[in-house]
């Protein structure tokens, strides 16, 4: 498929175009902080700010919303990060965070430490090290006869992913019934646990500081291994190097907010529109972008059906189908 | 000064491109490459590039083995305009030919002024500098042709690797592109280019080097390029029209019979 941008004008402008990111970033948190079961009227923000709030109100915002939110941005920024990375890798517009079965991994080793019944710290870990596993596993795989092509890569990855997705239904199948309902949101993608969320913010500075020294180095590998090699790019140091940072960056987002869908396609896919394929500009926007819309997204998750909340992953999903297709048809 | 080869022995998928060739590329003349389809001209470029292992032998450039090198410091020497490119992922025109900066541009940093300006030159060489803010997949197959060179041009190496650069130009933009290269190619860069036409290649390179089956003929294009080697080569008669200033070499098939009228 060819990908075209048609829009150039925000192209020109980037810094008008961070600072509306900046601006949309700034409202999310706004956004979450302001809504759910309980809306908080916009006063009460300034009096946070002045230590007048109500103990209830900065105890929900501090304690619950804040936290939540800050999550869900740094969960939304590691899959769209991923996400671009994870195209420049297969050089295809198409790839997402989990084409190579990271998530599956993950899903399966934080499943297997829910059915043994090990807490939120055993949970997230599990679902880390899982990612991990399956990292290695897709890059020995594809690895093993010297060399790799994009083919060998993505079909390693899938046919992993294909047999985590067996692994996944196996353990669901034998799971007691009232452990069902926590796995079942752990899949669809779930930022209703507390967890910890310092690991995962840490991942997401260090890639975004790795792949923007790169960056330069991305837009030429898009032009294939051969231009690349002619202009002084390492092209298989700079795989490998793309492939651990697009995988640890997707274990960071996995392990802080299960599976969440569509994020890491869509995202990446809106902003190469608005800004264009030079990651320069590309990463930073993205990782805000998607930060922003999950936070968005996820406050819109535990608001809409209050006070029971919708798995952040099926609201992501809801809202990435449609505009997807809408992408796909602009691309001709 | 030169790109040289030493017992340079390369093959693919089991077939010999060349072997056992010692020559020299120097600054100062443009060398076509000729030979079938499938004979390993690119694969030869992409030996003498860095980017492929050959089966024995060196290619050195400028005395110190092409290998030793960095990749960007070898990009900051070489550059190679391939046959094809990959355009999933499409930028505007600049952006395109801004990329041949990237060895001379530090990682952290963007490209400057200067950079910028030896990127518009360059595409004004190739008539495309009313093109610069367009994306690259509104242009067409000559353009991107011309795109492609104007980024080679942009990098501005000392040794030019030239894939067939004139595919897809018509025939006023083939003389165009190719009389740019030769005049380049007096001073103090190299040109090595792949090209099919005998006629251009007879036209504007000064040294020929013809690969047949692992068998390599060089030397001058005056003494290479001549109905025998030609008609050997391509394993078709090859016949020649000359006057004072030019010869033209028309090929034509052994059951073919031609007349003024064909």
């Amino acid at each position: 498929m060819v990908y075209t941008p048609d829009i150039m004008t925000l192209k020109q402008h980037p810094v008008i175009f961070f600072a509306l990111l900046l601006i949309l970033s700034l409202f999310s948190f706004i956004f979450a902080m302001l809504t759910g079961s309980v809306c908080i009227p916009l006063q009460e923000l300034s009096n946070l700010l002045s230590h007048t709030a109500s103990p209830f109100y900065h105890s929900l915002i501090f304690d619950l919303r804040l936290p939540r939110a800050f999550a869900a941005f740094t969960a939304g920024a590691l899959l769209s990060l991923a996400g671009v990375l994870m195209q420049v890798l297969l050089r295809n517009p198409l790839a997402d965070p989990y084409v190579l079965g990271v998530s599956g991994g993950s899903a399966l080793a934080a499943l297997l430490s829910m059915l043994a019944g090990l807490g939120s710290f055993w949970l997230t870990g599990s679902a880390f090290l899982g990612a991990l596993a399956s990292i290695f596993l897709v890059f020995s795989f594809a690895h093993s006869q010297g060399g790799w092509t994009i083919s060998r890569l993505l079909l390693t990855g899938i046919i992993l992913a294909s047999g985590w997705g067996a692994l996944i239904s196996f353990v669901l199948v034998i799971a007691p019934a009232e452990r069902i309902h926590g796995m079942l949101f752990w899949l669809m993608g779930d930022l209703s646990y507390n967890r910890p969320v310092l690991p995962s913010f840490i991942i997401l500075l260090l890639g975004l500081a790795g792949s923007l020294v790169i960056s330069r180095q991305l837009n030429i590998m898009l032009w294939g291994d051969l231009q690349a090699g002619s202009l002084g790019v390492d092209s298989r140091k700079l795989r490998t190097i793309i492939f651990f940072l697009s995988s640890l960056l997707t274990a960071g987002a996995i392990s802080l907010a299960g599976s969440i869908g569509f994020v890491g396609l869509v995202i990446p896919h809106l902003v190469r529109l608005l800004i264009g394929n030079d990651h320069r500009l590309l990463l930073p926007a993205s990782a805000l972008t998607g930060g922003s819309l999950l936070v968005i997204a996820d406050t819109m998750a535990r608001t809409i059906l209050a006070p029971q909340q919708l798995p952040v992953g099926v609201l992501t999903a809801l809202i990435g189908v449609p505009l997807f297709l809408y992408l796909l048809r602009r691309s001709h | 000064m030169a790109l040289a080869l030493e017992s340079l022995t390369v093959s693919v998928g089991g077939k010999s491109v060349c072997r056992q060739l010692s020559m020299s590329f120097k600054p100062g003349e443009f060398w076509g490459i000729m030979g079938i389809n499938g004979v390993g001209k690119s694969t030869l470029l992409q030996c003498l590039m860095g980017l492929r292992k050959a089966d024995s032998g060196k290619v050195l450039l400028d005395n110190t083995p092409l290998l030793t090198y960095k990749p960007i410091e070898r990009a900051r020497k070489m550059g190679l305009m391939l046959q094809e490119y990959e355009y999933n992922f499409p930028c505007s025109v600049m952006e395109a030919v801004l990329i041949g900066r990237h060895p001379f541009v530090h990682s952290l940093q963007w490209e400057n002024n200067k950079d910028k300006n030896l990127a518009r030159q360059a595409l004004q060489k190739v008539a495309l500098d009313s093109f610069s803010e367009r994306s690259i997949n509104t242009l067409s197959g000559g353009e991107k042709r011309r795109l492609n060179l104007a980024t080679l041009l942009t990098q501005n190496p000392e040794y030019y690797l030239l894939d067939e650069p004139v595919n897809h130009l018509d025939i006023k933009a083939q003389l165009d592109v190719l009389t740019l290269l030769q005049h380049k190619f007096k001073t103090r860069y190299c040109g090595i280019m792949v090209i099919h036409d005998p006629n251009l290649a007879w036209r504007y390179c000064d040294h020929i080097l013809l690969l047949d089956n692992g068998e390599c003929i060089s030397g001058e294009a005056k003494s290479i390029l001549n109905t025998e080697n030609l008609s050997r080569l391509y394993q078709c008669p090859v016949q020649t029209l000359k006057n004072q200033e030019h010869t033209i070499f028309i090929p034509h098939k052994n059951d073919l019979h031609l007349t003024t009228n064909d």
